[in-house]
């Protein structure tokens, strides 16, 4: 296939102008300065912006411009984004990741614990001072209140298990076998 | 042939010379003019999510509270009853509500089973606030579940009950049916519930005991707050969320798709916390020790030995759960006692296992075909 469409010639075009402009750049940014230290991103981002860029070019000189480019472009996004999700789950897959996640709640928890210890009892006297119920009373209430139900349902299962005996011991012995 | 170029068409457009490209033309004239439709009622279905924000009606399957305990609530679905023995479903406990199940008529898991002629019965285990702190795997599986499955009993007048567990439901459940035998468990359904923990994937790993301490997670916060659990399952697939906007756009056109979307989005939403208590147990006893499935866990003074369990089995894994990974979900299969025992794999996600398009057609069908006549 050696006739390309005009579209698939001016991104050629263009591709080529954002490669210089980078080099040139690139060029300026080192001149007369000790060499940069290398970009560990340049080795990932670039050469996978040039693969989905060189993808989607090949998907858009392969048909002709309709509505259908769009469908195109979504499903580029989409196969983007699946890409993303796949290397971010491999990375946070990984042992190092679990451990610098446990690090970091870790921390969070330590400094954190003093600091709402000191709020809870800050607001737990400012209410007490006020007048006004806190949130660990209205809770305690919460509580007895679970307990109560607690105690009225072992109340209901025994008044239930007496009321079976009753029937069973009222219910006339019969020839046949019991029915449950 | 090759492709005929948009720049030869148009000129030959714009020179009036039509001949044999008066077809090609016209069908991308119209393709466009489609995509502009499609693009005028994504503009307005967008405004309209933006300057009327509606709260999608959810959980419309006809049902009646037959009895709750604290924050829990026992439902009963309207059904025709064809079959004698009533199904208890037991979803998770916390992280999210369950009317995921009963999302809209026409995508609703427990519409599908009461038409099917199921007695349905919903636990719903509430919103959790600070008094239930002290709430343990322990209570659910020695006292809620014992108590839920006797109404079950009362109110249906039936001598046995089915019970299907899903997600964190299902282990719960099954450690319930395997510690009570008194109780008449006919069948018993695992949806995506994890049994082997040593193979539960990432959240296995995070939750390791050698990187979350989870004594001092619970210690300092009590209850696991609705945002955190939110977090971290977000976590789980940072791009969902780019995905489902852009999923979102591309269908914006569709209404049907719009009225699904808001519903699901004020599920995704809609978080839940966690006991305090219960989360320590579930993290300690079966993430990080994998009790459960070694045989370790003690319920209410009672071994949990899923070898017990001797009723039918049905275990459903989702192919593409990556919180339940079938593997972790079909372990059940290798422990319980039963002889009729089945695992399915379906196409599906966690969620998509059970709610959703695919769903109606993969999974529904399966569940009322292997439950029905076994009840």
């Amino acid at each position: 296939m050696t006739e390309t469409s005009p579209s698939q010639q001016m991104f050629e075009i263009w591709k080529r102008q954002l490669e210089e402009g980078a080099k040139s750049w690139a060029q300026l940014m080192t001149k007369g300065a000790t060499p940069a230290p290398p970009d560990p991103a340049g080795f990932w981002w670039k050469p996978m912006f040039e693969q989905g860029l060189a993808q989607w070019a090949r998907i858009f000189a392969q048909t002709p411009v309709t509505p259908e480019l769009t469908s195109q472009w979504k499903q580029f996004l989409d196969q983007s984004i699946e890409a993303w999700s796949k290397a971010l789950s491999q990375a946070m897959s990984t042992e190092s990741f679990a451990q610098m996640m446990g690090k970091t709640l870790d921390q969070w928890l330590v400094s954190q614990a003093p600091a709402k210890r000191l709020a809870d009892q800050s607001v737990e006297a400012a209410l007490q001072a006020f007048n006004l119920p806190s949130r660990t009373q209205v809770a305690g209430v919460a509580k007895q209140i679970i307990e109560l139900e607690e105690r009225l349902d072992r109340l209901e299962d025994t008044m239930a298990a007496m009321g079976r005996r009753l029937e069973e011991a009222l219910r006339p012995p019969s020839a046949g076998g019991s029915a449950r | 042939m090759a492709q005929e170029r948009f720049a030869d068409v148009v000129e030959r457009f714009t020179r009036g010379d039509l001949n044999g490209a008066t077809s090609v033309a016209s069908e991308v004239v119209k393709q466009w003019q489609d995509e502009f439709d499609r693009n005028v009622k994504r503009v307005r279905n967008l405004t309209d999510m933006v300057l009327n924000p509606t709260n999608p009606k959810v959980g419309q399957t006809p049902r009646e509270e037959v009895y709750k305990r604290n924050k829990s609530r026992l439902y009963r679905y309207a059904s025709r009853r064809s079959h004698r023995t009533p199904l208890l479903f037991v979803p998770n406990l916390g992280i999210s509500r369950p009317y995921i199940f009963d999302l809209l008529p026409g995508g609703s898991f427990i519409e599908h089973m009461t038409r099917e002629g199921f007695d349905f019965f919903l636990l719903d285990w509430g919103v959790f606030g600070p008094e239930d702190n002290d709430l343990s795997v322990e209570e659910c599986v020695s006292k809620i579940l014992p108590r839920m499955a006797r109404k079950v009993l009362e109110v249906s007048g039936a001598s046995e009950l089915s019970v299907l567990g899903y997600c964190m439901g299902a282990p719960i459940s099954a450690s319930f049916v395997a510690t009570h035998p008194e109780y008449p468990v006919r069948n018993f359904i695992n949806m995506a519930g994890p049994i082997d923990f040593a193979r539960v994937g990432i959240f296995g790993l995070w939750l390791d005991k050698r990187f979350f301490n989870v004594d001092r997670f619970v210690d300092t916060l009590g209850t696991v707050p609705a945002d955190m659990v939110k977090a971290g399952f977000k976590l789980l697939k940072p791009t969902m969320d780019l995905s489902t906007h852009l999923n979102l756009w591309w269908n914006l056109w569709n209404d049907k798709y719009v009225e699904g979307f808001n519903a699901l989005n004020r599920w995704a939403n809609e978080y839940v916390a966690f006991p305090g208590e219960f989360f320590r147990q579930w993290v300690r006893d079966f993430y990080q020790d994998n009790k459960l499935y070694r045989g370790e866990l003690v319920c209410g003074g009672r071994p949990v030995r899923l070898s017990n369990i001797a009723c039918p089995v049905f275990v459903v894994g989702a192919k593409e759960d990556y919180i339940a990974p079938p593997d972790c979900v079909r372990a059940l299969i290798d422990v319980v006692g039963s002889h009729d025992k089945q695992y399915v794999e379906l196409p599906g996600g966690h969620i998509s296992l059970i709610a959703g398009r695919g769903a109606a057609i993969h999974c529904w069908p399966q569940v009322s075909g292997w439950l029905a006549p076994r009840s």
